[in-house]
Order: structure tokens, then C-alpha cells, then sequence
């Protein structure tokens, strides 16, 4: 993850932590205890814990908005229920997120502001536009199964405040991932229309949640420590691959096409004048007996960094609407923060 | 489309921020009763600005999402805690005694049956012989 | 009283549909500022009451579907926009303005909460049920808004200026909500939906005064003319042709089908 939380709260590799503090620490890591806020940390767990956190609850709240634009507009009266109360979770989850990350140094109008600003990011994913129902259908049942695969692995993790969010978020999301799959289900045993309507959401998620997961291994600096301090708990790779796994055979099975970019002979990326991808079945998913595993083709890197310079389909809608919120809400804020923290307001 | 005007036109910034940094509110600690009997569990933490608006948030945000039938708010600097470094709080001699294992009755139970089956035994024993 | 009589079915059909097509479209509205709050908690907290609305007009649907046949999915988005029976407060857009927002959700929940206590008290033993526990929730929704208006109010002379701009603003709007549904009369008189002590106008501009009186608020309210027509009787304002629209727009597309 390339996050700046804040001008000083940065990775320091070359800090000098009290060696007898820092051997007792990496040996509780090591017997699978808990680190909890008001223990002694060595500074770069601190950052590298509040930068993750802090990146996962933007996530979380930019992650509101694809899906939030078509609450107006759900087709059904459970259906719209349930859309408010994901969007609802994903906005609550950003909430506790926050909090995991102002317990370790940052205050969350900081945060927010640096994330309406462009000086944090979020999650690349929620950079791509959802122009029909079936991509609610496809979030919820693609983003939201991929966020639990991460978020299961991150359960595991070290820092007790964030292990215990993960849990009680995995036990929400679950109802976001029933709620994708039973959309899907039903599109794609609906109408001729239904269906299509379906596979072209699904062409336009299923690379974007390949990419989910970070770059390939080798490319990922940093995995290092993290791992050691199990900040994080598995590999960028081995997160997709069991993603493929799970969700190759259901959309096979579902009558779906799984597809990739076309590439020319020398694998170079073809692409439409505008820009957007030309999708062709990808011959390289199937079954790996051998390996006990789904063989699929790799997305486009190299849009992969494009988005994340900030040169996504939708990096300034998604960051615009969140300022937009912020600055409108401001007076709010002002009219609440206006009066002595912790009085009862004057009622007389 | 037919979405708001703000969703539709989705306004772009390039300048700074017009409004200056804002501090954050007070933290509140959030527990929730899930049944009248059961205990009071810790679930959480809101900001707020003052105790009615922590008990309206907490309410909205952990009360709803599972069956809970009380919400209990306390200001974070409220709550006096121990230091998990500085302050010992369970005691690393042998505390068996102050619990309920530690006392082995079932064992004495058998003993005590056993010896007064004996000397019953040995009454009636006693009886029939001499 | 377990069965309703026949004359008394499409009257309260019409009072029902105002019921339901007002929560339908206030949940509607204000859950379109779902991720978009002012504070975090706030956002969840106003995401939940609109939850509440829409999830109680599915319940009144339910009920008419009982009625009329059909089922509560179609009596929500398939029919005409002249058969809709919600007032014009409700449908107006508040462009993500919270004072806006903040101030409708009180005027409206609190005559919301008198409709309801007159329904908790009606005769047919299915309204009288479904009423009772919505009107509890509702309180729930009465508490955030009186909380909201009365801190905003006397906090900063900004956000008492909006609050103040938005009272001014939508006061004129508030006698759509009292316009009385086709045959309501009838409904009173036999006991299906019993009139208050007071008249409905009264007991709310002094459940509204009781909240703003402290707070110096300035508001001045008005029952509707004896002629009005509006919303209750399906004419709709611009803003509603607009919602409806948006609201309707994938259910339009295959209108038969599950989605």
C-alpha cells in the first residue's frame, strides 16, 4: 500500500527503537498475543498499523458512494432496504476504522481532510464507474467477497482494537455477500436482458477485483516487516489466487463468461480509442489439477498504477463528492464542536 | 439520468480546503445488553459531542444491528483504567484457593461416604458378633 | 373489529396510500444522503430512521395489498404518478441541505406520529396492531429531530441562520400535509381512524411549538385552504415527476420480471 497518512507520521526505517522493548515486542508477536492502544509499539508498527487502518476506513467510505448512487433507484422496495443498509455498514465501518486509527495518533478530521485532498488514498477499486443495477449486483457479490478473503486474513493479524473490527466487519459483510449472490442469481435467472445486463457488469468487476488484492508479490516492497509484525497476514498472490478459486467455478457454473483483456501477439494490451478495455474470454481459466488450483490470465498492471496515480475513471468524482460532503457538512460540525465537548445542551 | 443535481454534476476541486482543520469530538465507550439477564458487553466507541448525542449515535450505530435491549455510553476519560506495563492485576502466586477448583470436595465427598459406610459396617459388624 | 366493511375500504385505501407513499418518499429522499452525512455517526443514525420510513411503507403496502390484491412492490413503484397520494413536503429535493433535510424530517414526523397514534387507536384490529409499533419507532424518529433542532438552533448564529432559512422555506409547504384524503370523514366517523381531542392542525402546530418555542425560532404555520388540492389527491409538484422517475428507473426497464 503507497499511503502518506500526514507530514509526521511517516515509516522510518532507520529509527532507533530501545532493543530490550523491541525484542520483548516481536517476541509477543511471536507467541500470537495481541498488541492492544495503550502498549508500547515500535514507531514504524504504529505508522504502518495506522496507515493500513486509515486506508481501510477511506476505503470504506469512498467504497459508500459507487453503490449509494443507486439507492434511489433499487428496484424493489428489500432490495432497496437492503442496498441502504449496506451503504449504511459501509459508512459504520468507516467509523470504527477511524476510531482504530485515531486511537493510534491521528485525528480523524486529519484524515479526512487528507483523503478529500488526495494526500491519502483508498482502495483503487472503488475508482471504477457502476452504470447499471448489475453492478450493484456484481460489487456486492465480487468487491465484497474479495474484502472478505482480505479481511478474513487480516482477522488474523496482531493489533487487538483492528483484529476485533475485522471480525464484527466480516460478520456484516456476509450479509453484503448473500445479498450480491442472490442479486446475481436472480439476474442471470431472469430476462435475456437481465442476463446481459449481468456479464457486462461482471466484464467490467471481475479485473478490478484480480487487482484487488495489490500487485504481484515481487513487485510489493515493503511486504517484509509487515508480515513479521503480521500487520499483514497473507500475500498479495495467495489472496487472489483463493479469490479465483472461489469465484471462477460459480460464475462458470452461473453462466457467466470469465474474461480478460485482449492482448496482441506480444501480449501488449489492446485497447479501444477511448481507452477502455476490448474483452476476450480468458483461455487460461480453467481447473490446474496438478497445482489444485484455477489457472486465470493477470490483469493490466499497468492501468493498475494508472488508477492509482490517480488517472482512474472516476478518481475525481469519488474524491469531488466526498469533499463536496465534507464541505456541506461543515456548519454542522461547527454548530456541534461550537459548545463545551461533553455538556448536555442548554436547553434554557 | 435523473439523480440530484449534485450526483449528476459531481463538483471538481483543485484548490486547498476553504475551511480550517477542525478538532474531533469527545469519545465516547459504547456497551450494549443484547437480553435483559445478560451482561452489558463492550462494542465499541463513538464521537459525540455531548452524552445525549453519544447515547443517539451509539443507539443507531450498535444497538441496530443486532437485538438489544439497552445501550450504555461513558465518556473514554471516564473509564479509569490499569496500565498493562506499570500496574500487576492478576497475581502470579498460587491463587487456588480463591477459586473453586481449588478445592477438591468431590474427592473428600467419597472419602467421608466411604469412611461412614465403614464405620457403619463395622457397627453393625460389631453387633452381630459379639 | 376484525373484518373492515366494504364502504370503508376505499377511503381508507386513499388514507393509506398517503401514509405510505409519504414514508416511501421521505425514507427515499433521506437516504440519499446515506455516505453522505455531516458526522460519521450521524450519517448511520439518519441512514437507520430512513430505513425505518421505507420499511414501514412497505408494511402499509402489505396492508393495502391485503385490501386490494396486488402486492406491495408493484403498489410502490408501478403505478401512476397520479395515483400517488404524498403531499408536497415530502417530495420536495433537498439537494443534500441539511438544515433542509433536518427541519422536514421534523415537521413531517411529528404529524406522522399524529396519524399514527389516531390509527393505534382505530377500530379494525389489523390497523390498530401495525400502527402500535410503528408509532413507536416513530418516537424514535421524533427524539432525532427535536434533538437536532433544538441543538442547531441555539449553537452557532450560522447554523442557526439555516435552520431558521429552512423553517422559513418549508413552513409554506406544511399544509400538504393536512389535506384530507378522499372520504377521511367517513373513516372518523366510524371509528377506523378516530378524530384527536384537538384538530389535527392544532395538536401539531403546538407539538412543533413545543420544540421551537425554547429555541426563538421564528414560524409561522397555516392549515390548508378548505380548497386546496395537492399531493393527496394526486396533483404532484416537479420535484415528484423527477423522483418518481429516478426512483422507478430499472423496475420500469422489465416491470414483470425478479430483479
Amino acid at each position: 500500500m503507497s499511503v502518506s497518512a500526514g507530514d509526521n507520521i511517516k515509516l522510518d526505517w532507520d529509527r532507533q527503537e530501545d532493543e530490550a522493548r523491541l525484542e520483548e515486542f516481536d517476541a509477543r508477536i511471536d507467541r500470537g498475543e495481541l498488541i492492544e492502544a495503550d502498549d508500547w509499539m515500535p514507531e514504524n508498527y504504529r505508522v504502518g498499523m495506522l496507515r493500513m487502518a486509515e486506508h481501510h476506513a477511506n476505503s470504506e467510505i469512498v467504497g459508500a458512494l459507487p453503490e449509494g448512487e443507486w439507492i434511489t433507484r433499487a428496484p424493489s422496495l428489500k432490495r432497496k432496504l437492503a442496498l441502504i443498509a449496506k451503504v449504511q455498514d459501509e459508512v459504520g465501518h468507516g467509523q470504527m476504522l477511524y476510531r482504530v486509527s485515531q486511537d493510534l495518533g491521528k485525528p480523524r478530521d486529519a484524515m479526512l481532510r487528507d483523503l478529500i485532498t488526495a494526500k491519502t488514498k483508498y482502495h483503487n477499486v472503488f475508482n471504477y464507474p457502476a452504470p447499471t443495477w448489475a453492478d450493484v449486483a456484481a460489487i456486492q457479490w465480487l468487491v465484497d467477497g474479495a474484502a472478505i478473503m482480505n479481511q478474513k486474513s487480516l482477522a488474523d493479524g496482531s493489533y487487538g482494537p483492528y483484529v476485533r473490527t475485522m471480525k464484527r466487519i466480516n460478520m456484516e459483510e456476509a450479509f453484503h455477500f448473500k445479498s450480491g449472490e442472490d442479486m446475481v442469481l436472480t439476474l442471470m435467472s431472469g430476462t435475456p436482458r437481465q442476463k446481459k445486463m449481468m456479464q457486462e457488469a461482471f466484464d467490467r468487476w471481475w479485473n478490478p477485483c484480480l487487482m484487488f488484492f495489490g500487485p504481484p508479490d515481487k513487485e510489493s516492497v515493503k511486504t517484509g516487516p509487515f508480515m513479521r509484525w503480521r500487520i499483514k497476514t497473507a500475500t498479495n498472490d495467495t489472496l487472489r489466487q483463493k479469490f479465483v478459486d472461489r469465484f471462477a467455478p460459480a460464475a462458470l457454473d452461473l453462466g457467466l463468461k470469465v474474461k480478460t483483456y485482449q492482448r496482441d501477439a506480444q501480449g501488449v494490451v489492446q485497447r479501444n480509442p477511448d481507452g477502455s478495455a476490448i474483452w476476450t474470454i480468458d483461455e487460461a481459466l480453467h481447473p490446474i489439477e496438478s497445482e489444485k488450483r484455477w489457472g486465470f490470465s493477470q490483469p493490466d498492471w499497468d492501468e493498475f498504477y494508472t488508477v492509482i496515480r490517480g488517472g482512474g475513471p472516476l478518481n475525481r468524482e469519488r474524491v469531488g463528492l466526498r469533499r463536496f460532503s465534507y464541505e456541506q457538512g461543515a456548519w454542522v460540525r461547527r454548530a456541534v464542536l461550537g459548545r463545551p465537548t461533553g455538556a448536555p445542551p442548554n436547553r434554557n | 439520468m435523473g439523480l440530484s443535481k449534485v450526483r449528476d454534476n459531481i463538483p471538481y476541486y483543485s484548490d486547498d480546503l476553504s475551511t480550517p482543520a477542525e478538532g474531533d469530538l469527545r469519545t465516547y465507550e459504547v456497551f450494549v445488553q443484547t437480553e435483559r439477564g445478560k451482561p452489558h458487553t463492550y462494542c465499541g466507541s463513538v464521537d459525540a459531542a455531548d452524552d445525549e448525542m453519544a447515547l443517539m449515535f451509539a443507539r443507531e450505530h450498535f444497538g441496530r444491528d443486532q437485538e438489544c435491549v439497552q445501550v450504555w455510553v461513558a465518556p473514554r476519560d471516564a473509564v479509569i483504567r490499569t496500565d498493562y506495563d506499570k500496574d500487576l492485576v492478576f497475581r502470579l502466586t498460587d491463587q487456588s484457593y480463591r477459586f473453586a477448583k481449588g478445592y477438591n470436595v468431590g474427592m473428600k465427598w467419597r472419602e467421608f461416604r466411604e469412611q461412614r459406610d465403614y464405620d457403619e459396617y463395622k457397627k453393625e459388624d460389631l453387633r452381630e458378633h459379639f | 373489529m376484525t373484518d373492515l366493511a366494504d364502504a370503508h375500504k376505499k377511503p381508507l385505501v386513499q388514507l393509506l396510500f398517503s401514509i405510505a407513499d409519504d414514508k416511501l418518499v421521505l425514507g427515499h429522499r433521506n437516504a440519499d444522503w446515506t455516505g453522505l452525512g455531516p458526522i460519521l455517526e450521524e450519517d448511520i443514525a439518519f441512514s437507520a430512521l430512513a430505513q425505518d420510513d421505507i420499511a414501514h411503507a412497505g408494511a402499509i403496502y402489505g396492508l393495502i395489498a391485503d385490501i386490494t390484491g396486488g402486492d406491495a412492490d408493484h403498489l410502490a413503484y408501478g403505478r401512476t404518478a397520479n395515483t400517488y397520494r404524498c403531499c408536497d413536503l415530502v417530495e420536495l429535493n433537498d439537494e443534500f441541505d441539511w438544515a433542509v433535510a433536518v427541519v422536514r424530517q421534523f415537521f413531517c414526523d411529528h404529524f406522522e406520529h399524529l396519524r399514527l397514534r389516531r390509527l393505534s387507536r382505530s377500530n379494525w384490529t389489523k390497523l390498530r396492531q401495525l400502527a402500535s409499533r410503528m408509532l413507536a419507532e416513530e418516537n424514535l424518529a421524533i427524539g432525532h429531530a427535536d434533538q437536532w433542532i433544538v441543538r442547531l438552533a441555539k449553537s452557532t448564529s450560522e447554523a442557526r441562520g439555516r435552520i431558521q432559512h429552512a423553517v422559513t422555506k418549508l413552513a409554506p409547504l406544511t399544509p400538504s400535509l393536512f389535506e384530507p384524503t378522499e372520504g377521511m370523514a367517513d373513516l372518523e366517523a366510524a371509528g377506523v381512524y378516530p378524530p384527536l381531542e384537538a384538530p389535527m392542525f392544532d395538536a401539531w402546530e403546538s407539538m412543533i411549538a413545543n420544540v421551537i418555542d425554547e429555541t426563538g425560532l421564528r414560524a409561522e404555520f397555516r392549515a390548508p385552504a378548505k380548497d386546496y388540492v395537492g399531493g393527496r389527491h394526486g396533483k404532484h409538484s416537479a420535484d415528484f415527476a423527477a423522483m418518481l422517475s429516478e426512483m422507478t428507473e430499472v423496475y420500469r426497464e422489465e416491470p414483470a420480471a425478479q430483479w
